[in-house]
Parts: C-alpha cells; sequence; structure tokens
C-alpha cells in the first residue's frame, strides 16, 4: 500500500474482439487493488459485517422497571406476569416515579408500567383502574417490545379477574372467555416466521451493497481508463469491459443469493431460476451506469468520494424500509431511475416470497430498458470523446 | 499560527478552482440533507394496501371491512373471493396483508361464542407489517368491544358499569417522546446527521488524501516538522469543517423550528455535539489518508467506517440486541453516541448532566484522531517516495 502503484502506467492499445476485450478488462481489475477490493473485497466483507449487528434477529429481555405504588397480591401477579415474557425482563420494582424516569435517561431501563395505588381495591369494587405503561417512543423497536411485553401482563390479569365475575354471574368459563372478546384476532406473520429484523432488513440491502460496489468500482476502473486515454475504443471493447464487470458483479451476485442467504439462514429459494433472471438483468444495468458515471467523472478517486454518501437516500426510497405511500410522488417516479429500486423489490418477490416470475417481470423490464439506455448513452460518449480526441 | 494560516489559504485556493471539491462541502450536502428531509416529509406512512376475504357476506363482516378501510393507515384495495387467491397477491406484494373472515362469522357472534378474524401479514417487510399490525388489532379490538357493550347492555348493565367490567384494569400506552410514532422526527432526524458524518470523513479523507496523490504534500507542509504539521492539518481541516457544521445547523433548526416541533431539550447543546460529530469524523478521514497514504484507501476506509454507521447505532435496531462483539463495534463508532445524545434531547429531554461524557469523548477523539493524524502526515512527509499512491 505504501508502495508507488501505477496501474495505468502502461497504456496498451485497446482490444480489437470481444473476447480480448473481455479478458483484458479482467486481468487489468486482477491487477489494480483498488477495483478489486471494491468488486470482490468489499461484497464478501458485508456479507458477514453486516448480519453480524442482527445475529439475534428478534429482540428479547428489553430491561424495563415497575414503579408499583399499589403493593398487594394483584400489583406483584402483574411484576410477576411482565417478569415471564419474553420480551421485557424487569430489572427495577420501585414505588417511585422520579427513580424510574431517572433510569430510563441514563439508559439503563426503556420504559417502566406505573401500577396506581388503590389498584386491587378498584378492582375489588368494580371502579376502573388503570395502568400506564410508559415506554422510550424514540426508539421504534424497543417501545414495541415494552407497550406489548406488558400490555399482555396487564391484560391477562385484566381477563383473569372479568373471567372470576362472569363466572361468579353463573356463566361456564368457555362462555365467559367468549363473552369477554366476542371478536377475536389471530395473526399470522407470512414469510418470515419470527419476524427477524436481520431476515427483513440484510436480504433488502444485499442488493444495494451489489449495487453501490459494483458502481464505485466500475466508476473508479473508467475513471482510470479516462486518465490514461484508455476510454477512447471501439464498441466492441467497451462491450467486453462491461461483460468483465458483470461477471465479477454476478459472481458477487452469486454468492449473496447461493450462499449468505443460506449461511444466514434468512428467507430465500422462493424462485431460483426467476433470481437468476434477476441477477442476468440487474447486474449489466449497474455496470453500464458505473462506467458511464466514471466516464463523465473521468478521475481514478472520485467516484468514492462522490458515491458513499449516497448509499442512505437510495436505501430509503428502494421501498422496503420505508414505505413508498409516504414518498412524495415526483420522488415516487424518479426511485425507478435507481437499478436498486428495481432489483430490490423483484429479489424480494424471488427471493423470500417464491413470487412467479410473473409478478417481477415489470421490474425486470425496468432493469433491462435501464440497461440499454445507460449501455447506449455510454457508448455515444465514449464515440463522441473518441472524435473530438481525433479532431486535436 | 503561521502553518494554520497558509493551509488555511491554501486550502480556500484549492476550493475555489475545483468545483468539484467545493461541492462535496457545500450545495451537494445541503441538497442530500434536503432529500433525505423530502423522503419523511409525509411523517406517517398512510393507506396501505390490504385485502380481504370475506366469506361471511353478513352486515357485521360488512362493518368490519368499513371499520379497516376507515382506519388511516389501512386502505382496502381487494376483495379476493378464495384464500388461494389471497395468498397469490401477497406473494406478488400486490397487498401488504389480508384480513379473512370466516362462514358463519355473524352467527357465532349473536349466539355468544368467539368469532375468530384472521390477519395475514407479509412479516418480510417489517415496517410495513407492523404498522398494519397495530391499526387491524385496534380495528377489530374496537368492533369486539361495541358487540360486548351492545350484548352486556341488552341483559341490563347500565353503560357505565359495563365500561368497568369489560375491563376491569385498562393499559393507557403512553410512548413517551415521540408521541405520534411521527418518522420525520424519528428517522429524519437522525438519518441527516448520518449522512453528514460519512460526507465529513470522506472530506476528511479527500483532502489531506489529495496532497499525497498529487504528490504536493511538501509544498503543503512546507519544511514539515510535527508543530507545523499538526498545525496545517487544523488550517486544512477549517473550511470543510465550518461548511458541513454549517450545513449541519441548517437542517436542526429547519427540522425542530422550521417545522414547529418544539423539542423538550437544549438545541444548543444537540448543535455544539452536531459541530464536534463533524470534527471527529474529518479527523478520522484526515488520519486514514495519512496512514495509509492512499487517498484510494482512506476513502474505502471511510466509506467502510461511516456508511453503515447508521445501521449499528441503534436507531433501527437496539444495540442491546446485538451480540456483545458487534456491539462492541457499534459503541466504538462515534455516531452511535452522537445519536444518544440527539435523542436524549430533541425527544426525551434528558437533562444535559446524562451526556456531559458524550461530549468529552466526542472532544477526546477529535484530540485523539488529530494527533494520530498529524503524527502519520509527519512520517509521510519525511518519504517522499512513499507518495503518489493510487
Amino acid at each position: 500500500m505504501n508502495t508507488t502503484m501505477k496501474p495505468m502506467a502502461v497504456v496498451t492499445p485497446p482490444p480489437r474482439g470481444l473476447l480480448r476485450a473481455w479478458l483484458q478488462a479482467l486481468a487489468t481489475v486482477l491487477r489494480d487493488k483498488g477495483v478489486l477490493l471494491l468488486l470482490i473485497g468489499a461484497p464478501v466483507l458485508y456479507g458477514f459485517f453486516y448480519p453480524w449487528f442482527y445475529t439475534d434477529e428478534v429482540l428479547t429481555r428489553v430491561p424495563v422497571a415497575v414503579v408499583d405504588r399499589d403493593h398487594t397480591s394483584l400489583s406483584r401477579q402483574i411484576t410477576r406476569l411482565a417478569d415471564a415474557d419474553p420480551r421485557i425482563e424487569v430489572r427495577m420494582v420501585t414505588a417511585g416515579e422520579r427513580e424510574a424516569q431517572e433510569a430510563l435517561w441514563r439508559g439503563e431501563i426503556e420504559g417502566y408500567a406505573l401500577i396506581p395505588p388503590n389498584l386491587k381495591r378498584s378492582v375489588v369494587r368494580g371502579e376502573s383502574a388503570v395502568v400506564s405503561i410508559e415506554a422510550n417512543g424514540a426508539y421504534a423497536l424497543l417501545n414495541k417490545a415494552v407497550q406489548y411485553g406488558f400490555a399482555e401482563a396487564v391484560g391477562t390479569v385484566s381477563a383473569g379477574v372479568e373471567i372470576r365475575k362472569l363466572q361468579a354471574n353463573g356463566q361456564s368459563a368457555p362462555q365467559a372467555r367468549a363473552s369477554r372478546a366476542p371478536v377475536q384476532l389471530q395473526m399470522v406473520a407470512l414469510f418470515n416466521p419470527t419476524e427477524g429484523y436481520g431476515s427483513f432488513v440484510v436480504p433488502a440491502v444485499a442488493l444495494l451493497i451489489l449495487q453501490q460496489t459494483l458502481l464505485m468500482g466500475a466508476a473508479m476502473l473508467t475513471g482510470t481508463w479516462v486518465e490514461s486515454g484508455q476510454h477512447r475504443a471501439r464498441a466492441t471493447t467497451w462491450l467486453g469491459r462491461l461483460l468483465a464487470l458483470c461477471t465479477l458483479g454476478w459472481a458477487s451476485g452469486l454468492f449473496y443469493f447461493g450462499w449468505i442467504f443460506v449461511l444466514h439462514d434468512y428467507p430465500r429459494g422462493g424462485n431460483p431460476l426467476g433470481a437468476l433472471a434477476l441477477l442476468a438483468c440487474y447486474i449489466p444495468a449497474i455496470a453500464a451506469l458505473g462506467a458511464l458515471l466514471g466516464l463523465w467523472m473521468g478521475n481514478r478517486e472520485r467516484a468514492l468520494q462522490v458515491l458513499l454518501f449516497t448509499t442512505l437516500p437510495i436505501a430509503f426510497v428502494a421501498g422496503f424500509s420505508w414505505p413508498v405511500e409516504a414518498l412524495p410522488q415526483p420522488l415516487q417516479w424518479l426511485r425507478w431511475l435507481l437499478p436498486s429500486t428495481s432489483g430490490v423489490q423483484a429479489s424480494l418477490r424471488l427471493n423470500q416470497l417464491g413470487a412467479p416470475l410473473s409478478a417481477a417481470l415489470p421490474y425486470l423490464c425496468v432493469l433491462v430498458a435501464l440497461g440499454v439506455l445507460f449501455m447506449l448513452a455510454l457508448l455515444c460518449t465514449a464515440r463522441h470523446r473518441c472524435v473530438v480526441a481525433k479532431s486535436f | 499560527m503561521n502553518s494554520i494560516v497558509n493551509s488555511f489559504h491554501r486550502e480556500a485556493r484549492r476550493l475555489a478552482v475545483d468545483p468539484w471539491d467545493l461541492a462535496m462541502v457545500t450545495w451537494v450536502p445541503l441538497l442530500g440533507v434536503a432529500l433525505l428531509w423530502w423522503i419523511f416529509s409525509a411523517g406517517l406512512p398512510r393507506h396501505l394496501a390490504v385485502g380481504v376475504v370475506d366469506d361471511d357476506h353478513s352486515s357485521l363482516s360488512r362493518q368490519l371491512v368499513r371499520m379497516l378501510d376507515a382506519t388511516p393507515g389501512v386502505q382496502i384495495t381487494q376483495h379476493f373471493t378464495s384464500t388461494a387467491e389471497a395468498e397469490r397477491a401477497l406473494r406478488a406484494v400486490e397487498v401488504y396483508a389480508v384480513v379473512t373472515i370466516p362462514r358463519d362469522f355473524a352467527r357465532t357472534v349473536k349466539e355468544g361464542h368467539a368469532a375468530q378474524v384472521t390477519l395475514l401479514h407479509n412479516a418480510q417487510m417489517s415496517t410495513h407489517s407492523g404498522l398494519l399490525q397495530r391499526d387491524v388489532r385496534a380495528a377489530v379490538g374496537t368492533l369486539s368491544a361495541g358487540i360486548e357493550m351492545a350484548a352486556r347492555n341488552k341483559r341490563g348493565e347500565s353503560a357505565q358499569a359495563v365500561q368497568v367490567s369489560m375491563e376491569p384494569i385498562h393499559t393507557q400506552m403512553v410512548a413517551l417522546f415521540n408521541v405520534s410514532s411521527n418518522y420525520e422526527q424519528f428517522l429524519g432526524a437522525a438519518l441527516i446527521p448520518a449522512l453528514l458524518h460519512i460526507l465529513a470523513m470522506t472530506a476528511g479523507a479527500w483532502t489531506v488524501g489529495r496532497e499525497l496523490r498529487d504528490r504536493t504534500l511538501g509544498e503543503w507542509l512546507g519544511a514539515g516538522g510535527w508543530m507545523r504539521t499538526a498545525g496545517a492539518l487544523v488550517g486544512k481541516l477549517a473550511l470543510p469543517w465550518a461548511a458541513l457544521t454549517l450545513v449541519g445547523l441548517l437542517a436542526l433548526v429547519g427540522i425542530t423550528w422550521g417545522r414547529g416541533w418544539h423539542s423538550p431539550g437544549n438545541l444548543w447543546w444537540v448543535a455544539g455535539a452536531l459541530a464536534l460529530l463533524m470534527a471527529v469524523s474529518l479527523t478520522a478521514g484526515a488520519a486514514l489518508a495519512g496512514i495509509t497514504r492512499s487517498l484510494r484507501t482512506a476513502l474505502s476506509g471511510a466509506g467502510f467506517f461511516a456508511a453503515p454507521a447508521f445501521a449499528f447505532s441503534g436507531v433501527a435496531f437496539p444495540l442491546a440486541g446485538m451480540p456483545g462483539s458487534a456491539r462492541a463495534w457499534a459503541e466504538a463508532m462515534p455516531y452511535t453516541h452522537y445519536i444518544r445524545l440527539q435523542i436524549e434531547q430533541l425527544q426525551m429531554g434528558a437533562p444535559l448532566a446524562t451526556s456531559v461524557s458524550t461530549m468529552v469523548a466526542l472532544l477526546v477523539a477529535t484530540a485523539a484522531l488529530w494527533l494520530v493524524g498529524a503524527t502519520a502526515l509527519t512520517l509521510a512527509h519525511r518519504r517522499p517516495d512513499t507518495w503518489g499512491g493510487r
């Protein structure tokens, strides 16, 4: 790394045939540590690095507190049931709300339940009583775990009380249960049965990783060619070069679809042939866009400088972590110019949900259209530069 | 002192003649911030597509469908005649969830038995399914409570007594600090500094790395020496720091006061932390460039550290849910600490005392990275043969 590297030092005349152009571009990539790191190193590294944070998938035992101002068997029953809930863990029982609030600010707990004084007395007398659940709404997942964890504990205690009362009025146990909740809701989680966070986010982010690394690698390679004048080449040469970029991109794609998804046991393999068709359309569109960007920037390192921050906004218009329904209308249109938008949607359907190819066909068509568009733009720009160079 | 001023002027001249470099610390960050704000400006997703399989065709089942459709988060877009058809639509993501109402739904309820409605939701789209579970649960709960109340009224219980005995212990759910679950405040406010963090680290790596790539380290640092190099580094990073901090402060003021969001905490404190986050990111980028002596490697490194910083910061997925080693990594990243401080101030209204240590840590980290960067550059300055790496 500390030695002087000059990947563009030897200017060889651009090769003629498609096959030779492909081989020569592959050889260039293999000799260029920077491009190789982006095209091979980064996808492999991220394949392990990114899922590492979400290994546990589901949030369990979120620390909470119970502010018990009642001190009766009923309030202790609520505390016990809350502690038994897998979502939360009661770390502290106090009589003062202030203490719980301070623990919340210090980050020791993420929420607390407030059991009012005279809870049991109110219940016995048939008056209404309210247990207030205060969770940290600034963190969505923690909030959900605390709310549902406590609500279930309180609900169970409450239902027990009510059913006993109904039985006292002469109803049978099942009857009492039915008249308590005439309409019950059963919720079934499809495709990601444990509702794991990693299973949701990594398969979609994989498509973004594939796009961003290939985009930067292709633009860096093209930028280097521009610096040494090798971008002035015939159409066949350029097609060979794109094919070389695609070869590596396809390899990374297969690495994710075929191995990383399996390794981490993410929902996968719904429609393997469809997923291959997706890679066939997705990778060329990115490679052509990357080369086009490199041609425009004309500098080896510029692509990294300009593209690194774009991953964030691109992730949130792709339609997986943030519902498209909430995007402003112009963005709903503009986002289709990014290959990742169609790529994420098609991959979700083909890899995770196992939809037939027809369900993903519109996205594949968009990708093909983008690929053709970028490739034509690339060839035109390269030819134009070629002509300009000759006229000097 | 002289080295700071000289280096500052040199950087100003460079920015003035290179539109790309100027753009990357001025209007590009501004545009990026505006884009993120625009993405989340709706605040809350509405009208998520839901399908219905109504096997009952009763007035009660139609009432349930109407109630679901009236919920702001839900829009009933399709009626299916069979579960198979519904499943096909779920797989093609034409709908995010399907509510199935069984045959004899109304009759079961009328006879005093419990009837079951099923929500099939696409858990692979976690945000969508989370919102829908909440909304559908609320709608079904409302219907159920209405039926129970009517039944008891019929049996002669008074309305008030019914309300109490139906749910002896109520739960009142309070989402402290983000009452409406507003995503503009939750995600938008967290993503803007994350974006600036990436841009600042990139800018630090770029501005120092470029001197190495162009073999102009000698021109920039003059005779060299540790003191002079340390000063030159300050002078070089001052302009990008001021520009990016300014963009960050504009965004901070825009998303709070500008949107009529009066946060409970101290905005000045957040502004100070943001300025420190920009400083630590810039010096980290500069140190990377000094250590690797390659613009390209430094940029790759900046991307590796900064680009996923948001994903691992505990905002989207809590730190407590990560394995120990991954959590240690997350807690070594400055953004993780900054965003905790920002949330404490903007949302929770926590006392300043809880985040004094964060401020000190950001300051210490900046100083340490500055020392490392200056040392690495001093060493690099002595070896002109190692300049020019790509």
